[in-house]
């Protein structure tokens, strides 16, 4: 089987950097290069799965040959850095980010500020860290390339990545969605709806009645508003399957439904409408029902959190593994 | 770095710049991506598949080369033949090189 999924691999990496219109026509002429290279080294006795090999490795890093074929430089940051670049500064920014979003918006709730202001700090805050740190990583990068100086560092880590081998192709992207994964997503999908509907079905018993703990305002417009929603939510990971695999247009359907769904749960817990004023008192925990309480911020970051992996998994799905494969082949390497 | 390998990387410098010219004048006979790169092997250029086939796009959409698909043998390959447009560069890029050639020569000569 290696023997074709190598060039397929190959062909699907290159391709997949390259616009749409010209893909069929660079894949056919390309593949038809690949295997009169191939061809020619059997013919000199080699074995087919080593010849695929040299063939491929002889055309070096499919990324670079997009990058040829569209004409794209990617120079700024030259070969021997970009793929080191390109590893880390979005690593960098993916663990920087929440930090400085976490710290700052508990330092400021610690100096007083209310929760959808501290959250709007630390938010800015995180928006100025990145920016920042794309811009001095990049030009630390830029530095490293041009400079006499760092000529050393260059060539040390040029041959730390070293050559591009047929190891580093990333797996096979847009995977096929399995039942198991689809049943999977539509259960949580289910689960929530039912969380839903328990929760809009508490209430407490008092003398004067049953006082449901949702605020009353919530349950005519916002409740069903939530439920429609999941349903649209479950239908499109429904179409996930039938399509086959994420793609673009899917996931970002996807975190528009996510962000639909997470983000008013946060506001109107932050803005204290989430739970019944009369239900909070006849639990006797009054400040339950106003938004400052450390409850109402637990649950606004965390749906926040949740919907921002949902909007996250689904892109990088649609993505396929390709970073995933490069990291393990350096791993792998430096191992 | 050592001897060859400066001598390696100021020669891939001094070739890179001749990978057009010799693809146009190699390509006045029809040739296909593989074919192209034996042939400039052949002729003592010898040139990275991943130079020439994304080059050989290139030239295209400029009007230097132009391209049709032979679907005539089991694999469907597609020729490239240089341009009355191109011939014309190559013929240019020629002279060129060959003054080039000659104020090296005389460079050369000066300093002995």
């Amino acid at each position: 089987m290696t023997d074709t999924t190598w060039t397929e691999r190959y062909l699907a990496a290159v391709l997949r950097s390259i616009p749409e219109s010209r893909r069929g026509d660079v894949e056919r002429e390309l593949r038809s290069s690949i295997e009169d290279g191939i061809e020619e080294r059997v013919a000199n006795g080699e074995d087919r799965v080593a010849a695929e090999r040299a063939v491929l490795e002889g055309l070096g890093d499919p990324g670079r040959l997009a990058a040829a074929y569209t004409g794209r430089p990617n120079y700024l940051i030259g070969p021997a850095l970009f793929p080191v670049y390109s590893h880390i500064i979005p690593r960098l920014i993916a663990i920087s980010a929440p930090i400085v979003l976490i710290a700052v918006s508990a330092l400021k709730i610690i100096a007083g500020t209310e929760y959808l202001g501290a959250l709007a700090a630390g938010t800015s805050a995180t928006i100025g860290v990145v920016i920042q740190l794309a811009f001095w990583g990049t030009l630390f990068f830029v530095f490293l390339e041009r400079a006499d100086a760092a000529r050393e560092t260059r060539e040390q880590i040029a041959s730390a990545v070293g050559t591009w081998t047929v190891d580093r192709l990333p797996e096979p992207s847009n995977k096929r969605v399995s039942v198991s994964e689809t049943v999977g997503e539509v259960l949580t999908v289910l689960i929530t709806a039912g969380g839903l509907l328990f929760v809009r079905s508490l209430e407490v018993n008092t003398p004067t009645g049953r006082i449901p703990l949702l605020d009353p305002s919530l349950l005519d417009v916002f409740v069903p508003y939530l439920a429609g929603v999941l349903v649209v939510l479950g239908a499109v990971h429904l179409l996930v399957y039938v399509v086959g695999h994420w793609t673009y247009p899917l996931a970002t359907v996807h975190g528009i439904l996510a962000i639909a769904w997470g983000a008013p749960i946060a506001y109107v817990a932050l803005q204290g409408q989430l739970v019944n004023p009369a239900f909070a008192s006849a639990i006797g925990w009054p400040g339950l029902a106003a938004g400052d309480q450390p409850a109402m911020l637990a649950i606004a970051v965390g749906v926040t959190l949740v919907t921002a992996w949902e909007v996250f998994d689904a892109f990088r799905r649609a993505r396929g593994a390709s970073l995933a494969g490069f990291a393990s082949a350096i791993l792998s390497r430096g191992a | 770095m050592d001897k060859d390998e400066l001598l390696g990387s100021h020669r891939e410098e001094l070739r890179r710049g001749t990978v057009v010219l010799a693809c146009l004048l190699a390509l006045r006979e029809p040739g296909y991506g593989y074919g192209l790169l034996k042939t400039l092997d052949a002729a003592g250029i010898p040139v990275d598949g991943n130079t020439v086939y994304p080059l050989l796009r290139r030239l295209e959409e400029r009007g230097l080369l132009q391209s049709e698909w032979n679907t005539d043998e089991s694999r469907p390959r597609k020729f490239y033949r240089t341009t009355p447009a191109g011939q014309e560069l190559a013929a240019q890029l020629l002279a060129v090189v060959e003054d080039l050639t000659r104020s090296l020569q005389t460079l050369d000569g000066g300093i002995r």
